[in-house]
């Protein structure tokens, strides 16, 4: 006999684990949303603490009582940003009765977008995806509710004409990580500087930029007026590291929403002061909504993660994604008037999503069948040492522009499925 | 092409390169102890960065203290390693070694991060960040510290080598046999080469975690690693230092005048290029030597 | 009792050769065929879509490789690239108008030719070297791929696949691409199989064991390596193909990064190197045990709430999967395959235990 104890050890714990695998008990009352997001590979940086506020504001929201009486569950999920397991998860999110789905991952959004609606399951893509899904002809249950990247970069650009007065002959530096994330704004950001009058300068760099010292010097060379740096996490403290080192103002450096203040501990607080970025969400402890999770959530030990990171700009990122999914509930059971919430009532609910700030966190998202950007709105924030200060109010710019890039993109997929 | 452009891309560009080419001192002391190439450098680089972080803020020491403490950790590391897990491959086909050290590196970026913490930290070493000039060409501080400091321990290494215990090694990367039969102890020396690549490692780690902050990534710095390695030759350390020098300058240099043209991210695709022309031209490196098979 | 071998006589030279000669073995094949053809009907729509067809596609892929690693001993760390110009290829010809047969086989052939180019590195080298400029040549595809729009499909590399036809038919549903991936999956096992009593894989096994002594016998090591990496990387280019065509429908150049490699090279040598069942059993726990893990997980989180930090509940199925890969590496390197044949011999002769290792 040679199966030794060893291997029927095995077989015993693998049926163990099989076990686990009972489908859960069905519950009413419960909208159920999943999250099957990357916390290992690409967006590290960013999905534990977005995550985290997620939960604190479910929790908040179950706290209270649910959404007249409907609580919301969440499953979560790592995909380690590969597709396979996006759609993996995806599939079992399915049969457990998920109404809406969060990636927060451009590879696999990409990937779900004609499942999701061929399924008719609400997909959430949070400042990542399709920037074109804002489209809600072509992708009816595609839902960025969120300003894509190229209305990011107008309001940055927009941001730069406000203090220079005109951008008319300057130079725009875009140092951005070699990738579709990063090339994403080019076309956008052409288009302006032809409206404008600036030079554009694109300096790419190689994923995941940990070194960046020859785009630096080459752009140390060409002494642009603003440089604008595009990416995320590691490339991003390197970008103002390397700026900062090679005598670039930190007033004139702008950069994506992907800045945080994880990031700027690493730059080094002081040095880095005069940074701009960015902001969908207003960032810090002040919003009425923080403080409500600090009081009744946090306060009562039910946090999802560390005291010290609630309240940061993607802590307030993903309480700011939470919130408009829990109007979409509210607008949804408005509509089936207190029935099941089913991912077409659900879907309804978050098309039509009326000037919602999330008690003051976010601009005004108002959203039609048409548009599931919700306004592009946003502002610019400059660090001080210590927090993130916003410099303008909300505001929204050159959305003729971005509608004009939105729907050429998604002809292009009505037509041929790309 | 602008002189000044090219000196100052060569200068960073080096300093860049010797700074990779500590990840590769390590693989490169145990490829020549012990035959087998470690695929797991860059995880044991990203271990030694989170290491210094956890022993700076958990036992409240003095960064410098965190630091050594750290790379003593990791010389302990290194010989568990080989100890626990190596030995037992003695005589198994290579591939199965490759592949256990990439198994190796896969628990490690699931380990470190899983229990320390995803999120990107900060590591400071306190190096000024104001820029250095000499001339029109700016040199990067960080840089400048970094590969002053892997070039000290090179030559450290390089010098090692004719320190008895370096004697040692020597002849067992020569013939196992032989030094058995000269009363050494094989396994001594190589679990010692083990531990001394986890000592570089993590030295790199730390280095590489002050300039870009302490994640995951670092364990990215595999792929240059085994570019100068294989550059240099798998059993030279003087191949290091020449190997680092011309990877750093020809990514840096490349990524300078061929991204304007291609539209960028040449840099990594460099670091190929080198491992492709190398095992094509001349497989044995520029100083390594040739490897016989016999009948 | 149960795999009878006593009794069986062969009386001519085919019978010697089959590939099942214990009756045992045909019969439990053909019940797997038969739960395998009703597997649409037993199974939930996630277990197969999720599950089954993947470990099909997977399989397949991993046959290809297994052929070059078990059968040729040599090392590939880029299969993932070529299974990406394999799916590429076929991919551009289906939407340039060929019909999908056609560009199946012309994306196999593809991958071939480039992979046998990955492949003159190995007449130069082995081993380390050999592995080390497989890898090299993955991250030049990969760098070639995004950087040239014109193959990844625009400014947002992604690339949609049209629909499966078979024989002009479109296959949609998802038990047609289940047969699909069940017809090619069943296809490359029995080539695998077959190419072992066939002289070019005996000429592979000579090549494996010493190389320079199967060229004094007059095996010739360049053609014959040349060849192994011609039909491993046609397979991978079909399997590349299929999982696009049948899985993803969607092609990006994150799918065929280094991790899948690195994946197929563990599913390989976990299964078994060499051992064709092996890659059946290495590709079920490399695929299925993280995400199952996964939920195992997620499930005891939802019981226990915050004991386990976040971050350790995320990383985990990584931390399995590494551990999965180091542990068979040392405790048995011959793979799945080894624990299930001691079983099939402990099986030959119950109950008497006159088989004990």
């Amino acid at each position: 006999m040679s199966i030794d104890r060893r291997q029927l050890m095995a077989a015993g714990a693998a049926a163990a684990l099989a076990g686990t695998l009972l489908p859960a008990r069905a519950q009413d009352k419960v909208v159920r949303f999943g999250m099957a997001q990357d916390f290992t590979v690409v967006y590290t940086f960013v999905t534990a603490e977005y995550s985290q506020g997620q939960r604190d504001y479910f929790s908040l929201v179950n706290e209270r009582g649910g959404v007249s009486g409907w609580k919301i569950a969440t499953e979560i999920v790592d995909t380690g940003n590969a597709p396979q397991r996006g759609i993996e998860a995806y599939e079992r999110f399915k049969r457990n009765g998920v109404v809406l789905v969060d990636p927060l991952s451009t590879p696999v959004s990409r990937a779900l977008v004609s499942r999701a609606l061929q399924d008719k399951i609400n997909l959430v893509t949070t400042f990542s995806g399709r920037s074109d899904a804002a489209d809600g002809e072509v992708f009816p249950y595609v839902l960025p509710l969120s300003a894509s990247y190229w209305s990011q970069a107008a309001i940055l650009v927009e941001y730069m004409a406000r203090q220079d007065k005109d951008l008319k002959g300057k130079k725009i530096a875009f140092v951005h990580i070699d990738t579709p994330f990063g090339r994403e704004p080019l076309p956008l950001l052409q288009a302006l500087a032809r409206r404008r009058g600036f030079e554009l300068l694109p300096f790419a760099y190689a994923p995941p930029g940990n070194e960046q010292s020859a785009v630096w010097t080459q752009l140390r060379r060409a002494r642009p007026d603003w440089t604008l740096i595009w990416g995320g996490g590691v490339g991003q403290t390197v970008s103002v590291k390397e700026a900062l080192r090679n005598g670039i103002a930190a007033d004139r450096i702008a950069s994506v929403v992907w800045l945080s203040e994880s990031d700027m501990k690493v730059v080094g607080p002081a040095q880095a002061k005069g940074v701009l970025k960015y902001e969908g969400a207003a960032s810090g402890r002040e919003p009425k909504i923080i403080q409500d999770i600090l009081r009744e959530v946090v306060a009562k030990g039910k946090g999802a993660g560390p005291q010290d990171l609630v309240g940061t700009s993607y802590y307030n990122i993903g309480v700011m994604a939470a919130a408009t999914m829990v109007e979409g509930v509210r607008k949804a059971l408005e509509i089936t008037g207190g029935g099941a919430v089913t991912a077409e009532a659900l879907n309804q609910g978050l098309r039509n999503i009326k000037g919602f700030t999330a008690e003051g966190l976010i601009p005004p998202l108002s959203t039609t069948p048409k548009d599931h950007q919700g306004g592009g709105m946003g502002r610019v924030a400059q660090w001080d040492g210590s927090r993130w200060v916003p410099k303008t109010d909300w505001l929204a710019s050159d959305q003729d522009a971005v509608w004009d890039l939105i729907r050429a993109s998604s002809a292009e997929f009505k037509k041929t499925g790309t | 092409m602008d002189l000044l452009l090219f000196t100052e891309l060569a200068i960073n560009g080096a300093l860049v390169g010797l700074m990779y080419a500590l990840v590769a001192l390590g693989i490169v002391l145990v490829y020549k102890a012990s035959g087998y190439a470690n695929l797991a450098q860059g995880a044991f680089a990203m271990a030694g960065g989170y290491l210094c972080l956890l022993l700076a803020s958990a036992a409240g020491l003095p960064l410098w203290a965190a630091a050594l403490l750290s790379l003593a950790v990791l010389f302990a590391g290194g010989m568990l390693v080989e100890r626990f897990l190596l030995r037992r491959m003695i005589g198994q086909p290579v591939v199965m070694v490759i592949m256990l050290t990439l198994g190796l590196e896969i628990l490690l970026r699931g380990l470190v991060p899983g229990l320390l913490g995803s999120t990107v930290k900060p590591l400071d070493l306190g190096i000024p960040q104001t820029p250095l000039l000499l001339g029109e060409i700016l040199v990067n501080r960080a840089y400048l510290a970094g590969g002053g400091l892997a070039l000290v321990l090179i030559v450290g290494a390089v010098l090692f080598f004719n320190s008895p215990l370096g004697v040692r090694m020597r002849a067992v990367s020569d013939d196992k046999i032989a030094a058995w039969a000269v009363g050494i102890r094989v396994e001594h020396v190589i679990a010692v080469a083990w531990g001394l690549a986890g000592v570089s490692a993590g030295a790199a780690g730390i280095l590489w975690g002050s300039v870009q902050g302490v994640d995951w990534t670092l364990s990215l710095l595999l792929l240059k690693a085994l570019a100068i390695a294989i550059l240099g030759g798998l059993d030279s350390v003087p191949g290091v230092l020449a190997a680092g020098l011309v990877v750093g300058i020809a990514e840096s240099v490349a990524a300078g005048v061929l991204d304007p043209l291609i539209g960028g991210g040449t840099r990594d695709v460099v670091a190929s290029a080198i491992i492709l022309l190398t095992i094509l031209v001349r497989p044995h490196g520029l100083f390594g030597s040739e490897h016989i098979e016999r009948v | 009792m149960f795999y009878r071998a006593a009794g069986i006589r062969h009386t001519d030279y085919r019978q010697t050769r089959q590939l099942w000669p214990l009756a045992a073995d045909r019969r439990l094949l053909a019940a797997i065929a038969a739960l395998a053809l009703a597997a649409p009907l037993l199974l939930s729509p996630l277990a197969l879509n999720s599950y089954l067809t993947p470990l099909l596609l997977w399989t397949s892929a991993a046959l290809g490789l297994n052929l070059l690693m078990g059968g040729a001993g040599q090392v590939h760390l880029g299969y993932g690239a070529v299974m990406a110009i394999g799916a590429y290829g076929t991919v551009h010809l289906v939407r340039a108008g060929l019909p999908f047969e056609l560009a199946l086989l012309a994306g196999g052939l593809l991958a071939a030719l480039i992979g046998t180019l990955f492949g003159a590195a190995a007449l130069r080298v082995k081993g380390l070297y050999l592995a080390v400029s497989t890898l090299a040549l993955q991250y030049l595809t990969d760098f070639v791929i995004v950087h040239v729009p014109a193959i990844s499909g625009g400014s947002q590399a992604s690339l949609q696949v049209p629909a499966l036809r078979l024989l002009g038919q479109p296959v949609t549903s998802d038990a047609g691409l289940y047969f699909v991936a069940l017809g090619a999956c069943a296809l490359l096992t029995v080539w695998m199989l077959n190419i072992r009593r066939t002289s070019f894989g005996r000429a592979l096994a000579a090549i494996r064991e010493k190389d320079f002594a199967a060229e004094i016998l007059g095996v010739s090591a360049f053609r014959y390596k040349l060849l192994a990496f011609w039909v491993s990387s046609f397979v991978g280019g079909v399997a590349g193909a299929l999982y696009a065509f049948c899985y993803y429908k969607a092609v990006s150049p994150e799918q065929f990064h280094i991790e899948l490699s690195i994946q197929l090279l563990a599913t390989v040598i976990v299964g078994g190197m060499g051992s064709v069942l092996g890659c059946y059993f290495g590709a079920a726990l490399i695929l299925l045990a993280p995400p199952l893990l996964n939920h195992a997980l997620a499930a005891l989180s939802r019981q226990y709430g915050g004991l386990i930090g976040n971050d350790l509940l995320t990383h985990a199925p990584l931390i399995l999967y590494g551990a999965l890969i180091v542990g068979f590496l040392l405790f048995e390197p011959l793979g799945l395959a080894k624990i299930y044949d001691n079983l099939r011999k402990s099986l030959l002769v119950w109950p008497f235990r006159h088989a004990r290792r």
